[in-house]
């Protein structure tokens, strides 16, 4: 047992417990797919990649859960304190959020990528979610700008790298809040599917429509709703229209998959996972939609589903199987196979695309002027359909499809809706490189 | 600065089509459009793959030192029956079986199972020649492997071929059980030398025909399909 060098008593060494949205990540573990996603800003002048490593090294010890590899117990995964050295700036690739075996580079479950004036952060999902590695890139690119020479304050999403880490940061807040008294059912229902080709192994197509934050909004108080719900109804419209044209005569319901950051409604300074998913659906069975209904019934359902009371049903229910004394004493390797089952069987068919909304970044004022824009990547989706994420920074909004499909018709769909409705979009690929 | 004339999206000027609809841009005064540099590089990530080699030089390094000790153990001191035969013939079996997961993972799956058939048929002739009598091996031993290895390949081939849902591959299975066992049966009536018939295996049959039938009907009929699938998830 390691002994403190001064006192000469035993330390007790550390590690951490997989959070409850944690447990399940590392389960879906494939050959060719890890559950990775991607943040990234964009400075205004080409990234130092020596100064990029020193800014990391710098900043990693203040994330001890992001400094960590992942283990395997008996029963359960947890993290552990990685010493190892990394990780390693490296220039980026066109097929970002590629799988992250956990015994690769160095046992790190993140990844750090430069390209021109980008700098991007892959990282696993068991680590945390998008706002605690939001928190890791904007530190980072604090720490970048200051080794530069230039003068940046803490708050917002940069954190004090000389601060210790609060206790709070690296709790499990599913397990603080999962107390309410009834558990409803989760929402398991046959959905559509978005057929496709599938890519060869190594690629990621992504298409990010950069847009003004200004004119989304103008769009969305058109329809008396908020840009998130009038985003959703966009991509529910996408795919109803999708759906048409492959199938007209088995219609079956649409479905998107919604984070909702936990934080909101529950205090907590957690940089782990701490959201659950909500499910707003439109079923095309009950008769014709037109765009208007979708935006009111996205409306009403987010109305009635987002709050206190409701998320905190929710996570209860998914708290509970991991309370479950039954469940807890299974091996292992046998819940990792139930869980894969379930996922696949139940799980992945619950929707037929997934679409986050990071919301406006908080940026201290100093930095501001360095900074261009922030992109996001949900990563590579699990079976063959499309990842739709959000994020806005002062006037600019960047919508990022990321999809293992090559037909791009959910995303020509959607982007088309935006420019029917007056908005400008200007759009980013890697398709094209790809086709090479 | 070119838009999509089809989509009505501005494309950044790195763009030759518009990735939503594959739409060339098409400038008709030919100014050269395409000098920008795309914001997404070039080059292709690659994950390392994983280390299987090491496990593979562990298993065969530790499945040879068991075997080489064991047969050193025999002729020097144990010198009586060649017994390390059955120690050196069940490490083969285990390393045959590990091909497929450890040293070759595109080895086809019914190559890997006749190899497997075939390991195990050559340590049961270890077993006979240990034990000095051959009777068993060619009525009994070997056709029951030989019929195991058949059956296998037969459940391979419906997996991979026709279907592998849940459902399917339970009906397989339940299939593929009766004629294990009346196999087995007749093999040990013919070897003991008593007349050709089925006694207990009609009953395993029975009961594998009772839920074959329940299996297909509900495999022929939508909505107990759905109905069962929905009562059975977990």
């Amino acid at each position: 047992m390691k002994r403190d060098k001064h006192t000469k008593k035993p330390v007790r060494s550390i590690w951490y417990k997989l959070d409850l949205s944690a447990i399940v990540y590392p389960t879906l573990q494939r050959r060719d797919f890890s559950s990775v996603y991607r943040l990234s800003v964009l400075l205004k002048e080409p990234v130092k990649p020596d100064i990029l490593q020193k800014a990391v090294d710098m900043t990693l010890p203040r994330f001890p859960t992001y400094k960590s590899a992942i283990r395997k117990g008996l029963f359960w995964r947890y993290l552990e304190p990685n010493d190892r050295p990394g990780p390693f700036v490296q220039r980026d690739i066109n097929n970002p959020c590629m799988p992250m075996p956990f015994k690769e580079n160095n046992r790190y479950l993140l990844r750090i990528y430069y390209y021109d004036c980008r700098i991007s952060l892959e990282a696993h999902h068991s680590l945390g979610d998008g706002t605690g590695g939001m928190y890791v890139l904007q530190t980072i690119t604090a720490e970048y700008l200051k080794l530069l020479g230039s003068s940046i304050s803490c708050g917002g999403f940069v954190l004090d790298i000389d601060e210790k880490p609060d206790p709070e940061e690296l709790e499990d807040a599913y397990m603080r809040y999962s107390n309410a008294r009834v558990r409803p059912p989760r929402p398991s229902e046959k959905t559509y599917r978005v057929r496709g080709t599938k890519e060869p192994f190594y690629t990621l197509n992504i298409i990010n429509g950069i847009l003004s934050a200004s004119e989304v909004k103008k769009a969305a108080k058109k329809y008396q709703v908020t840009i998130t719900e009038y985003l959703n109804a966009v991509l529910l419209y996408a795919l109803l229209q999708k759906q048409e044209s492959e199938n007209p005569w088995k219609l079956l319901p649409v479905r998107i998959a919604m984070p909702v950051n936990l934080r909101r409604f529950f205090p907590s300074k957690t940089l782990r996972n701490f959201i659950t998913m909500i499910y707003p659906s439109v079923d095309p069975r009950l008769g014709e939609y037109s765009f208007e209904e979708i935006v009111l019934h996205v409306h009403n359902y987010m109305q009635y589903y987002i709050n206190e009371k409701f998320l905190r049903g929710d996570i209860t229910t998914n708290a509970s199987t991991q309370r479950n004394p039954f469940i807890r004493v299974v091996p292992l390797f046998l819940k990792d196979f139930v869980v894969r089952l379930f996922y696949t069987r139940v799980q992945d068919k619950n929707s037929s695309a997934g679409l986050t909304n990071m919301g406006v970044l908080r940026v201290p004022e100093d930095m501001m002027p360095y900074l261009e824009r922030f992109d996001i990547c949900m990563g590579q989706p699990f079976s063959r359909r499309t990842n739709c994420a959000i994020i806005s920074f002062q006037d600019t909004l960047t919508i990022g499809f990321a999809s293992s499909i090559k037909e791009a018709d959910v995303e020509r769909y959607f982007f088309r809706k935006l420019i029917q409705d007056g908005i400008h979009v200007k759009i980013e690929s890697n398709r094209e490189i790809s086709q090479k | 600065m070119s838009y999509c004339v089809h989509c009505g999206v501005e494309l950044d000027p790195s763009l030759k089509r518009c990735p939503l609809c594959n739409t060339p841009v098409l400038d008709p005064n030919n100014i050269p459009y395409f000098e920008a540099t795309s914001p997404y590089p070039a080059t292709k990530g690659k994950v390392e793959p994983a280390r299987r080699k090491d496990a593979a030089i562990f298993i065969s390094v530790l499945l040879s030192t068991i075997s080489i000790t064991c047969g050193i153990l025999n002729w020097l001191v144990f010198t009586g029956t060649p017994w390390s035969l059955l120690v050196i013939g069940f490490c083969l079996v285990i390393w045959v079986i590990c091909i497929p997961y450890i040293f070759y993972r595109k080895l086809s799956p019914y190559l890997a199972v006749f190899m497997d058939g075939l390991a195990v048929s050559f340590y049961l002739y270890l077993i006979s020649r240990l034990t000095g009598s051959a009777d068993w091996l060619f009525y009994l031993g070997l056709p029951i492997a030989a019929l195991f290895t058949f059956l296998l390949e037969i459940f391979i081939l419906s997996v991979l071929k026709i279907n592998h849902s849940a459902f399917s591959v339970t009906l397989y299975i339940f299939s593929l059980i009766p004629l294990f066992c009346i196999g087995i049966e007749l093999l040990c009536r013919n070897f003991l030398g008593s007349p050709l018939r089925i006694t207990w295996s009609a009953i395993v049959l029975t009961v594998c025909v009772i839920f074959i039938i329940a299996i297909v009907t509900i495999l022929l009929l939508p909505r107990v399909r759905e109905e069962a699938r929905r009562r059975l998830h977990f």
